[in-house]
């Protein structure tokens, strides 16, 4: 009973863990590379979850290409974005910040006048359980762990071999060094804010079938990118994959051993213990 | 502490200069003296319901400017706006604590849960600041929901009992129109005068150029430490000030929006002028009033307003006067 308990807590850990992840991930490059807060993050992971749900669910599509819809659609958005609303605010990072939280306010109304408050359900994708010996694992959790490992594969091939990805990084370690060397930082921005955008559109389309979509379904999961890149390091792209999974599967453990509340409670106090010990986090590096 | 201020250093522009000081009471009493004319200008209990929104939302925009002024923004504002409204309402109700000294215990609660936060965290910069404010903040908003034995949980305290001074109790609009309205310009002079001694012009030297400070010989982290307390004091009494009116506290009364409702206010009414916070209140305030014809766009033009003022007047509706005399002057402002 008890291994069962532990099984099954551990894979909730797991899907939970790799959401963050694909949210913090995003959340984090934007910083590296642009050195702004994206509070509007977790509107993008609602608009992804819309996206996907009316793709998915209204038009028969696939869900793996209506996940891709999702992400094109959000990320192009997410470009047009970053020139028309966040360019003047560059190197101020409290104005960019506020600019922010406004544009989260004007993405979430327009999600609650044309989709209306009520949760929605989205239909499984694959239904079924696997069963392990004793253990029983539903498909449609380790679906979402199958999914976003692929997204994070794609994500971490896209930084480290392509040009794009190459120069995304050098701005991110050191913009003026990368201008000397040839790349137009102007040129990167709307690419790098297009595609972290896209991986919370991303998260939000995997976990519209487990948790259903509405314009409120955002803030949790920024709420918790916040956290996985305060455990893991502001910018740092390991950081956020190591934070995410640790955060999902501590939370998983505490509210199913614990309760809810203590749950809560126990991150806040693991959030303050390594911002008192190591407030750069593990995985990111001390700024002087 | 002496004040050993190089002519280069930037944060005279900010301070408002000593010759300033007789307008700016001057100002103050003209503003205080129109203010108190309202309620004999209308007699609409709804415009006066909004009016005192207003002063009492002016004095959550300043107290958030002062610690503005140390370069934090804080996201959990509102959060200790409801630890000052659910101290004070619970004081009320469980322990008949007169809601006057409620709403004083309530902002020394608010504070004194900001000290040992400040504390620590204060050492982080910028956007690790506002990160640790807004988890702090959900978890204010998780722990009202949660200890349901004593906040009620979800559906909150109905019937807080109303302010009552020397047997007269305040609770009828015009009454507590010109409650808030006291309530608002100590809170405005207090913080004038704060800004203006030598450890709040401590603030603005940190906030301009900390190493700066630091070399000159200010403890910016205990500068930094005290803005955030008081700053966060003066918003739990506002959130008792606020309960007592409403007469009424859940979590949903002072949420992460609320939070940023007051941020707003402060941007669009300008953070460098002592009168921005208030003019910012007095537009933000009764906008969502003034858009509810246009449907459920309200909210919306809000948000565009926040990042067209960002924008267009990064110092707020307040710097448009300067703006202008400098446009005269022909000179950039």
């Amino acid at each position: 009973m008890t291994g069962t308990l532990i099984a099954q807590s551990l894979v909730n850990g797991v899907v939970l863990g790799m959401t963050y992840v694909l949210v913090a991930i995003g959340f984090t490059l934007i910083f590296g590379i642009m050195r702004m807060v994206n509070f509007a993050h977790g509107e993008f992971y609602m608009l992804g979850a819309f996206v996907t749900f009316f793709a998915f669910a209204h038009y028969q599509i696939p869900f793996i290409v209506s996940l891709g819809i999702a992400a094109v659609l959000i990320g192009a958005l997410g470009m047009l974005i970053e020139r028309v609303i966040f360019r003047p605010f560059r190197g101020n990072e409290l104005n960019g910040m506020i600019a922010a939280l406004g544009l989260a306010i004007i993405i979430q109304n327009v999600a609650l006048i044309a989709w209306g408050a009520d949760p929605r359900p989205v239909p499984s994708v694959v239904t079924g359980i696997l069963k392990l010996g004793p253990l029983i694992f539903p498909w449609s959790r380790l679906y979402v762990i199958a999914a976003a490992a692929v997204i994070v594969a794609l994500f971490y091939i896209v930084i480290t071999y392509t040009s794009l990805g190459r120069a995304m990084r050098a701005v991110a370690q050191d913009t003026e060094i990368a201008l000397v060397q040839g790349i137009r930082a102007e040129r990167i921005y709307p690419f790098a804010f297009g595609l972290s955008v896209a991986l919370a559109a991303l998260a939000g389309g995997l976990m519209g079938p487990v948790f259903g979509v509405s314009p409120a379904v955002g803030l949790a999961p920024m709420l918790k990118a916040f956290i996985v890149v305060i455990i893991g390091g502001l910018g740092s792209v390991s950081g956020a994959l190591l934070g995410g999974l640790l955060l999902g599967i501590v939370e998983s453990f505490a509210s199913t051993f614990l309760g809810a509340t203590v749950s809560d409670f126990l991150l806040l106090g693991l959030v303050m213990a390594i911002l008192i010990f190591r407030p750069w986090g593990l995985m990111g590096v001390k700024e002087a | 502490m002496s004040q050993t201020q190089t002519p280069d250093m930037p944060a005279a522009s900010h301070a408002p200069a000593p010759t300033e000081q007789r307008a700016i009471w001057l100002r103050f009493a003209v503003v205080a003296c129109l203010v108190a004319t309202f309620p004999f200008i209308t007699s609409s209990q709804y415009y006066l319901h909004v009016a005192i929104l207003v002063l009492i939302n002016s004095t959550f925009a300043m107290s958030l400017s002062v610690i503005a002024r140390t370069g934090q923004l804080s996201l959990c504002h509102a959060g200790f706006a409801s630890v000052g409204g659910y101290i004070s309402a619970l004081g009320a109700m469980h322990l008949g604590i007169p809601p006057v000294f409620g709403v004083v215990i309530g902002g020394v609660v608010a504070g004194l849960v900001a000290l040992p936060l400040g504390w620590i965290i204060l050492k982080l910069r910028g956007v690790y600041f506002v990160l640790v404010t807004f988890t702090f903040g959900q978890m204010l908003t998780l722990l009202a929901i949660d200890a349901q034995s004593i906040t009620e949980g979800a559906n909150g305290i109905v019937g807080v009992p109303p302010i009552r001074l020397f047997g007269y109790a305040f609770t009828d609009r015009i009454s507590y129109f010109y409650l808030a309205g006291a309530f608002a310009a100590l809170v405005f002079l207090f913080s004038w005068r704060l800004l203006n001694a030598p450890a709040g012009r401590n603030f603005t030297c940190v906030e301009e150029n900390l190493q700066l400070a630091e070399s000159t010989g200010i403890d910016t982290r205990k500068t930094q430490v005290v803005a955030f307390v008081v700053g966060s004091a003066i918003a739990g009494m506002g959130g008792a000030m606020m309960t007592h009116y409403i007469r009424y506290i859940s979590p949903d009364s002072f949420t992460f929006w609320t939070s940023v409702a007051f941020i707003t206010m402060m941007v669009v009414g300008g953070r460098w002028a002592l009168a921005g916070p208030f003019i910012g209140a007095l537009i933000i305030t009764p906008l969502p009033e003034i858009l509810r014809a246009t449907g459920g766009l309200q909210h919306i033009i809000y948000g565009a307003i926040l990042i067209l003022v960002l924008q267009f007047l990064p110092d707020g509706v307040a710097s448009i006067g300067q703006r202008l005399r400098a446009f005269r002057k022909g000179g950039r402002p």
